[in-house]
């Protein structure tokens, strides 16, 4: 278990590496410099490249940055609010995402597994075709589709919710794009919670605890749902990359200040460094969640840390 | 069981059976082969769900195909004097639906408004026609919305190309050579797959144009992985058998034990796997226009035209409607095709 961890752990710190080294080498490929400003001589110039260290070697340059990427200082931004510490713009946008990707993966997670529960209890009923529509309606059908439906009916039309996020009142502005990032996640919990829980419930042992005279809800909460839970946490990693790409859009429409839209905005507007900055909050936060997600895995399932393969066959 | 007891009882005699030659052994592995794909085709026609999607999709092609040629207008026309005019259809519009008119909500109440009306007092309307309607520009919605449509097919057809030029290659090889080759593709392709899509996407958007090409790329660079581990995984199941032992010891090549002896055992499995990254890769470019990464005007993908009719989306709702069903029509139709497909090819997957 503990060489498991390890190697795990490395490959991730590889992985922070490497992505690090890319931002840092697009850094330098990058077109013009940030100080554009055609009014600035050769001497001006020379002296905000001294000032930011650009005029070192590139080697140190790298270090430097490695050093400041970890330590949390991410320097400035150069075009969308000049001279601002990215630190400070994510001081206020951070939370705001994650609260709302948060709320997003409990409700879709809670929401899909009873769903599945459902499909695969009452199995080939009403309820099973019901929760296998939601599930592929849900999987296929884009997130902003969904966002753009509840904001027109239940923002616009019923007038329920605001439109537009409102910082004043955080909670109810969060229902909407919560709802709108959860049914992706939903869907999948529920589709494979049920598949699971067919091939359990088809299982022998599951035959045997029949025989034995275990039935109903304690057959299904102690038997079944214990082994047809453990692969599902399988899943949480690729659902919440999906909830990262989705927040983008879902930020979008719903105004809400979070880093997704931070990220457009600094795209649009060529501020290089918060889109590196949130390129590498954004690819720590995956590589940290499947980290954690791996080495889950391997602590419920004993077959996982045995095989020398690793989760990923 | 009743089959073999009655073949019990059946006497054979030696002029029942004949000897077959070297040509007709070859004649009876192709008639095996076709009964898997005749079987196959089989069970994809009872599923009605994967046949209706198979229909709508080829529907959509022919409209994104022949759809802006009916039309009298272009993608990129534009008419200043008819912006934001409701949808009119000839025919449907002495229904009473789709004549053009359109109710605006404002601080007064709502009103009916039509802008096709030339002469206010006997209500008669000129001969222009926008079945979509048209945009804040001036612009034919349906011009655009199937010209939209071919961007996303073009992403359709990529995606499938890249699973099977690059994922399917990469997985096969690695795992039939297997050890350093194997380990190295590996920690390779785990090192891709550790940087999420989107910051990819993000970066290369900023040394590149956004555009088609670079969306084509960006696919290319991340939309392999998922298909390699399929291959490499079925790879490592097969590579053992006899089969694949005969063939080396009848002196075949590495490449042709991989691409002619264990793909076409595998190929099923990898095509269902193709079928299901299509709706993703049309996924990620709707998303990339969407945020405004995508294409750039006055070209049009599904996803630009989302976002650029999102920002009247209160106050002309019917702007929004026709590339936002297209799109979630695609994903769907893509989506319950490869279900069918997957269980028409290997129905020992099916969910029970």
């Amino acid at each position: 278990m503990r060489r498991y961890i390890i190697k795990r752990l490395l490959i991730s710190i590889g992985t922070i590496f490497v992505v690090i080294l890319l931002l840092f080498i697009l850094l330098q490929l990058m077109p013009g410099s940030p100080f554009n400003d055609e009014k600035l001589n050769v001497d001006q110039r020379a002296a905000l490249y001294e000032k930011y260290g650009l005029d070192q070697p590139l080697i140190i340059q790298f270090f430097k940055y490695v050093g400041n990427m970890l330590r949390g200082d991410f320097g400035v931004s150069y075009t969308i609010s000049k001279n601002t510490p990215i630190t400070q713009l994510l001081q206020t946008r951070l939370p705001i995402s994650l609260s709302i990707g948060g709320e997003a993966v409990l409700l879709g997670a809670v929401i899909g597994l009873i769903l599945g529960i459902v499909a695969a209890i009452w199995h080939g009923t009403v309820w099973d075709t019901i929760a296998t529509i939601v599930s592929v309606i849900g999987v296929s059908v884009p997130s902003y589709v969904f966002a753009l439906a509840l904001a027109y009916v239940f923002g616009y039309q019923l007038n329920w919710f605001p439109l537009l996020y409102d910082m004043k009142i955080p909670l109810q502005s969060s229902v909407l794009p919560s709802i709108a990032l959860c049914m992706f996640t939903i869907a999948s919990i529920a589709r494979f919670t049920r598949s699971e829980m067919l091939e359990v419930l088809g299982s022998d042992y599951i035959l045997l605890a029949e025989s034995k005279g275990v039935y109903g809800p304690k057959l299904i909460v102690r038997h079944v749902l214990r082994n047809a839970l453990i692969p599902i946490v399988t899943v949480l990693a690729p659902l919440i990359v999906g909830l990262m790409t989705g927040s983008l859009v879902v930020e979008k429409i719903f105004s809400i200040p979070g880093i997704g839209s931070l990220l457009v905005t600094a795209i649009q507007s060529n501020d290089y460094n918060v889109v590196i900055v949130l390129s590498f909050i954004y690819s720590a936060m995956y590589i940290g969640i499947m980290l954690v997600v791996d080495i889950l895995y391997g602590v419920i399932d004993p077959r996982i840390r045995l095989s020398k393969e690793g989760p990923h066959d | 069981m009743t089959d073999m007891q009655n073949n019990a009882y059946i006497s054979f005699l030696p002029g029942d059976f004949e000897l077959k030659g070297a040509e007709n052994t070859k004649l009876d592995m192709n008639f095996a082969s076709q009964r898997f794909w005749k079987e196959a085709a089989m069970r994809f026609r009872k599923n009605k769900g994967a046949v209706f999607s198979l229909i709508t999709i080829l529907l959509v092609i022919l409209l994104a195909i022949f759809g802006p040629m009916i039309s009298p207008y272009t993608y990129q026309q534009q008419n200043i004097k008819q912006t934001n005019w409701a949808p009119r259809v000839q025919g449907l519009e002495n229904l009473g639906i789709f004549d053009g008119s359109e109710s605006l909500k404002t601080s007064t109440g709502t009103k009916l408004k039509n802008a096709y009306v030339v002469d206010k007092e006997t209500g008669a309307k000129n001969d222009t026609y926008y079945w979509f309607g048209s945009d804040a520009l001036g612009r034919d919605i349906w011009t655009r919305t199937w010209t939209g449509t071919r961007v996303s097919l073009y992403i359709a057809v990529v995606a499938v190309l890249i699973d099977m030029l690059i994922g399917m290659s990469y997985g096969l090889i690695s795992g039939y050579f297997g050890g350093r080759v194997d380990s190295v593709l590996q920690r390779f392709a785990e090192i891709i797959n550790s940087i999420p899509t989107l910051v990819i996407v993000t970066l290369l958007m900023l040394i590149m144009k956004p555009g088609l090409m670079t969306i084509t790329i960006a696919l290319m660079l991340t939309g392999w992985i998922g298909m390699s581990r399929i291959a490499r995984a079925q790879m490592l199941k097969l590579k053992e058998q006899e089969f694949v032992l005969a063939s080396h010891t009848l002196g075949a090549t590495n490449f042709r034990v991989i691409f002619s002896e264990i793909l076409p055992n595998i190929i099923g499995q990898l095509i269902t796997n193709t079928m299901f990254s299509i709706p993703n890769a049309i996924f990620t470019e709707a998303f990339l226009s969407f945020v405004g990464l995508g294409i750039p005007e006055p070209m049009c993908s599904l996803g630009s035209l989302i976002s650029y009719a999102f920002k009247s989306f209160t106050t002309h709702p019917f702007q929004i409607v026709p590339p936002v069903i297209v799109l979630a029509l695609l994903m769907l139709c893509f989506n319950m095709l490869a279900d069918g497909l997957r269980d028409a090819l290997d129905p020992k997957m099916k969910e029970m």
